[in-house]
């Protein structure tokens, strides 16, 4: 099956080693991800400034991805979440008439509602399947621990995403990693967000608020956090040092993404999988995994 | 009202009660007891809109969504929110990093500018070259008035 390869504004720029092993990930499972060149910014960043602009946004993406037939797949969380918004809106006759007028003078011909949108991990739970995953797992992760973060935006806001894991109990990306082999550890402040939303407007409270869960993370026996979004990972890993400096504490958490963690169960070399571009080492991880 | 597709009515201002139950689920709550999600919405629904777009609190919610999932009214807090945002941000209550954002999307139509550096980053790892995303987003700013 082919699906239009929806990678956002902070992917190709903030986070390769999740574009590196999406790509390599979904080579290795056998999922053609298309790339649309034509697809602009979800609209999330537009949405505190008008949210109709934002919704147009939104709405083009899904009618390139609807022109060409195919569903959208994306690894950003708050793509998809501004994107399956976006969705449940245009279900109104009305709304949708008036941005299919506007979509028109942008070229682009219109939106019926068609398209489906899923983050890569949740096409993996509901649609590849957990047990065509395990088929491909040649190198289980049993020696690995890893405390899982979700992010906000994956689960919520829970009526765009037709309900398909808990807002305020998520299973899905636990199931996931657990498939590997490798033990999820549950931990307290599990669903706290990582804050970096308002990096921008109230860093104080940003900084506090991703020191929390790392502090809470560093204190239990885990290998690394993992989790499934560019910002959050951005958050914890590529603002670690500043986070603990700014708190007043020394971290040193790896933080993987879900697709390096698959991508080495299914016997993925780490060069395939980006873990050049960890900004806190995981050698360690490596190490403990053995050779092959 | 942006078309007169968003407003504050059709995100359910008005069945609030003011429990609080938004409030004492939410993290930045937690952490500065003074934000308070419930307030921001009494503020709107007794008409005091321009203390709360001209004030800091709406640019403190990280828009996690638990305050719209724990309502019992069913009212979309995090919309609310953002809407009150809009308002702010027409009204030129704009706080910088939204103003830098804003003209980052109108020049590149991405969040991120695409440089040559990260370009080359990206060859080495045998990734797709990008660019930048042209027009698009001032395009769509001048269609729906965002630009104003």
């Amino acid at each position: 099956m082919r699906y239009a390869f929806y990678i956002g504004c902070t992917v190709p720029v903030k986070a390769l080693k999740y574009e590196v092993s999406t790509r390599n990930l979904a080579k290795g499972l056998g999922i053609e991800l298309v790339d649309i060149p034509e697809f602009g910014c979800c609209g999330y960043p537009v949405k505190s400034m008008d949210m109709f602009a934002a919704l147009l946004m939104s709405a083009r993406n899904l009618a390139l991805a609807e022109e060409k037939g195919m569903d959208i797949i994306g690894i950003c969380i708050g793509c998809m979440a501004t994107l399956s918004e976006a969705k449940k809106y245009l279900e109104d006759d009305n709304l949708r008439n008036t941005i299919n007028q506007k979509l028109r003078e942008l070229g682009i011909r219109e939106y019926t509602g068609k398209v489906n949108i899923k983050h890569l991990a949740r096409f993996l739970y509901e649609d590849y399947g957990l047990s065509s995953i395990k088929e491909k797992i040649i190198k289980p992760l049993e020696s690995l621990k890893f405390g899982v973060h979700y992010g906000c935006h994956y689960m919520k806001p829970g009526h765009a995403y037709d309900y398909f894991d808990n807002p305020s109990k998520p299973v899905t990306l636990d199931i996931l990693t657990d498939i590997t082999g490798a033990k999820t550890i549950d931990y307290q402040n599990k669903n706290q967000c990582c804050g970096l939303t308002i990096m921008g407007t109230a860093k104080d409270l940003s900084f506090r608020l991703a020191s929390e869960k790392l502090v809470c993370l560093s204190g239990i026996d885990i290998d690394a956090m993992l989790l499934a979004c560019p910002s959050c990972c951005i958050a914890y890993e590529n603002n670690q040092r500043l986070v603990g400096e700014k708190t007043g504490k020394k971290f040193n958490l790896p933080v993987l993404y879900f697709t390096q963690v698959i991508g080495l169960a299914i016997g993925l070399d780490e060069k395939d999988l980006g873990f050049e571009f960890n900004r806190v080492r995981a050698d360690r991880i490596i190490e403990k995994l053995g050779p092959y | 009202m942006q078309n007169g597709f968003f407003d504050f009515e059709k995100e359910g201002l008005k069945y609030c009660y003011y429990c609080g139950k938004c409030s004492s689920g939410c993290e930045v709550n937690r952490l500065e007891s003074s934000f308070q999600p419930h307030r921001i919405l009494y503020l709107l629904n007794i008409g005091m809109t321009d203390s709360v777009i001209g004030g800091d609190d709406i640019w403190k919610c990280t828009t996690c969504f638990t305050c719209s999932e724990r309502c019992p009214q069913g009212v979309k807090v995090t919309e609310i929110i953002w809407f009150a945002r809009t308002m702010a941000v027409k009204s030129g209550h704009l706080p910088e990093l939204i103003m830098h954002q804003k003209e980052t999307l109108l020049r590149t139509g991405r969040l991120h500018h695409i440089s040559h550096i990260d370009n080359n980053k990206r060859g080495k790892v045998k990734l797709p070259q990008l660019t930048d995303a042209s027009s698009l987003i001032s395009e769509i700013f001048k269609m729906t008035k965002g630009d104003e």
